[in-house]
């Protein structure tokens, strides 16, 4: 389950004291002491700065309120590890901070703490920002201006008070986000001469890797604005060589934090800012020995897949899933995952009934058709509920070791070899038609070995299959195309006009009754109750010969 | 293509070759079920000459589920809140799937130009439109003016 919080619930504070090894990362790196003092409970109801004590001078109440922004940044971090039930209600934290960036000054002041406080060493750090700025207001074009000053960005970084790789990294963050969620006029006056500047000159490897990264992402984001888009590209292509190209060379680099670098520097040279001369990683991949993929077509929309199919990581503020190309029904399997990222994943199986919803936060395990394994949050999830269990917490680099028994009917989770007590509740409605499955949190990457190449951790007292040794992949099946090469096919396939107007799939060959329109597929009049034109209740839904069929929709008609 | 359903295909290739006055409707080029639009306000509404942005998502369940439309660009209107959610039936309970991007596009942009206080979304702004309906009018103006009128428009 991703953290998605529903934001029309009435406010509750859920602080169960749960928030593992959460505050000793709070007090790290920010080195300030009111880091360290994490209220969790009765604090004051009014937004910061009205309620509390008059403090003389308005630059001291100022700061105090700063520091109460401070710490409520801080204790939603720690708490929000512990909200792993979408009916839950959103901490009191966040429902306070929603509240005090509803005024441009408070926006302003949540903005500076997300910067200031989100330690660099917590996995959900930038997962945070993501979605404390997600449930904030839109900034005001003041604000943004305000926004600007205060960063004080040039090419040789921002002001002084944020020089440290950890306010870098949560600068980046922070207006990739923003990014994605202003659009057109604002996200392009966002990115201002000093903020491209300074985005484009961190793109080097000289720079702290975590900065290179989210550097890489917030461009990426900023790109959804084409304007933008232009102005990137252009700053890209005046530098020689175009530094994602060099970038990119880090893909797979044992550094994890350098292997994302290279992930993301080539997904964006695939997708968004060509480089000249550059061929697509598609066509440059040998394939040959790969069998099984991740599934190009069963994914849900922002979920960033690798040109060689194995390798998946998610940068969008939803909960982002994918299966694998392989089906199997009976035996023995067994995959390893390599974790590059320690965020939320939740790594394991699901048949095709699983559904991904992933603005909704739902993914893999959480339904009766799909069981994982959460190694940030130490947790198997089964129909969307989680239990504990025992490992400790995953760190890039590990190796998640994945078997599943159809004949005992169990599942074993290993972390490094390091086998779980076996689970079998995936199979309380369902025996067969699994597929290696897993959702990723924002900003959470890692890499599938579905047995082209040799395991790490091989169960060994028991018999089992590799995908890859059964599955098979016709050479155009394994080509996963650039995202708006995929467009360009959009407009080249035709639909047949005696089509259901619904889905444009089947033919229309049915008539409701009583109201008699038609126009419409047999499977889609199956889930219709009112009729899809005048919303009369359906009695009967009546076949008809395809050639009598007239379409309802005038504004279906041929064009 | 066989991860994109043909319905929106057909609505995207539709989209694009006839598109609608004072809508634009463009599928990101990384996400077939995501759609940036872009409306003009109505003329003889308080957002006349304002250009919004909107979000349109078109879930799993399109076209037996209404799609997810949200405003990008701050306005001020009775029906619509300060994150850019919609009040408005056909997005709810009464969606239909004969309805279409750009019907649900034209929806959006006739209720700009016909605000309902009495069904609001943004209970503030509805009040306002209430108590003392210049004023708000002329707050919509202005937020039309500060926020919808950017750079080259």
């Amino acid at each position: 389950m991703g953290a998605c919080i529903c934001k029309n619930k009435a406010n509750q504070c859920h602080a169960d004291g749960h928030a593992h090894g959460a505050s000793s990362n709070s007090q790290s790196r920010t080195g300030r002491a009111e880091a360290q003092t994490i209220p969790h409970v009765n604090r004051s109801h009014q937004p910061s700065g009205q309620g509390h004590r008059r403090v003389t001078g308005s630059s001291s109440s100022r700061r105090e309120s700063q520091r109460n922004v401070d710490s409520l940044v801080l204790e939603t971090l720690s708490l929000i590890r512990t909200l792993v039930d979408n009916e839950q209600e959103p901490p009191q934290a966040m429902v306070q901070l929603q509240k005090v960036a509803e005024k441009e000054t408070g926006w302003l002041e949540v903005v500076r703490s997300l910067i200031l406080s989100i330690p660099l060493d917590n996995p959900l750090g930038p997962a945070v920002i993501t979605l404390l700025l997600d449930e904030c207001p839109l900034p005001t074009k003041e604000a943004i201006s305000e926004l600007h000053r205060n960063l004080g960005l040039s090419c040789r970084g921002p002001c002084d008070e944020y020089k440290s790789v950890c306010c870098q990294r949560n600068i980046c963050v922070m207006v990739g986000c923003l990014a994605e969620k202003l659009a057109g006029p604002n996200s392009v006056s966002l990115l201002s001469k000093e903020l491209l500047g300074y985005l484009v000159h961190n793109l080097d490897k000289s720079c702290a890797e975590v900065v290179v990264l989210h550097s890489i992402v917030a461009l990426e984001k900023f790109s959804q604005t084409s304007e933008n888009k232009v102005t990137i590209n252009k700053s890209l292509q005046s530098k020689e060589p175009n530094p994602l190209v060099v970038l990119e060379e880090w893909w797979k680099d044992p550094s994890q934090l350098r292997w994302e670098v290279g992930f993301c520097a080539r997904w964006c040279l695939d997708n968004l800012f060509l480089a000249e001369g550059r061929t697509y990683s598609y066509e440059n991949e040998d394939l040959s020995a790969i069998n099984v993929m991740l599934n190009s077509n069963d994914v849900s929309e922002y979920l960033k897949i690798s040109a060689d199919g194995l390798e998946a990581r998610c940068d969008a503020s939803s909960f982002e899933s994918v299966r694998c190309t392989f089906q199997v029904d009976r035996g023995v399997w067994y995959y390893e995952v390599t974790i590059i990222t320690a965020g939320v994943m939740q790594i394991g199986w699901a048949t095709k009934n699983s559904h991904f919803l992933n603005h909704e936060g739902y993914g893999i395990g959480d339904d009766e058709f799909s069981l994982a394994y959460d190694g940030c949050r130490q947790l198997i999830w089964y129909h969307a509920e989680s239990k504990p269990h025992l490992h400790p917490c995953w760190k890039p680099g590990d190796t998640l070791g994945l078997l599943l028994d159809l004949d005992k009917q169990q599942l074993v989770f290993s972390l490094n070899g390091d086998c779980l007590p076996p689970f079998h509740q995936l199979f309380t409605y369902t025996r067969s038609g699994f597929f290696a499955a897993a959702s990723f949190m924002s900003y959470q990457q890692c890499a599938f070995n579905f047995g082209s190449k040799p395991f790490k951790f091989p169960p060994k007292d028991v018999e089992f299959k590799s995908f890859n040794d059964h599955g098979n992949l016709t050479a155009e099946e394994k080509i996963i195309l650039p995202r708006y090469k995929k467009l360009d096919f959009i407009k080249n396939i035709l639909v047949k006009e005696d089509s259901c107007t619904l889905c444009f799939d089947n033919p229309a060959n049915i008539v409701l009754l009583p109201c008699q329109h038609m126009g419409f597929c047999q499977k889609c009049a199956l889930q219709l109750e009112t009729c899809p034109i005048c919303r009369k209740h359906i009695k009967e839904r009546k076949q008809v010969p395809v050639d009598l069929e007239c379409s309802n929709l005038e504004d279906e008609a041929p064009s | 293509m066989a991860g994109l359903p043909r319905r929106i295909i057909k609505e995207t290739q539709r989209l694009m070759a006839e598109p609608v006055q004072g809508i634009s409707a463009v599928p990101d080029e990384s996400n077939s079920r995501y759609f940036h639009v872009v409306v003009s306000g109505p003329a003889d509404s308080p957002y006349e000459g304002g250009v919004f942005n909107l979000e349109l998502f078109l879930p799993e369940e399109y076209p037996m589920s209404a799609p997810k439309v949200r405003f990008m660009t701050k306005i001020y209107h009775p029906n619509i809140d300060r994150l850019g959610r919609i009040c408005l039936d056909i997005l709810k309970d009464k969606w239909s799937p004969a309805l279409q991007i750009r019907t649900v596009l034209l929806s959006i942009q006739a209720l700009l130009s016909a605000p309902n206080p009495d069904d609001p979304l943004a209970n503030d702004v509805a009040e306002q439109w209430k108590i003392n309906e210049m004023q708000a009018i002329h707050t919509a103006k202005q937020w039309t003016k500060e926020f919808a009128m950017g750079p080259g428009q």
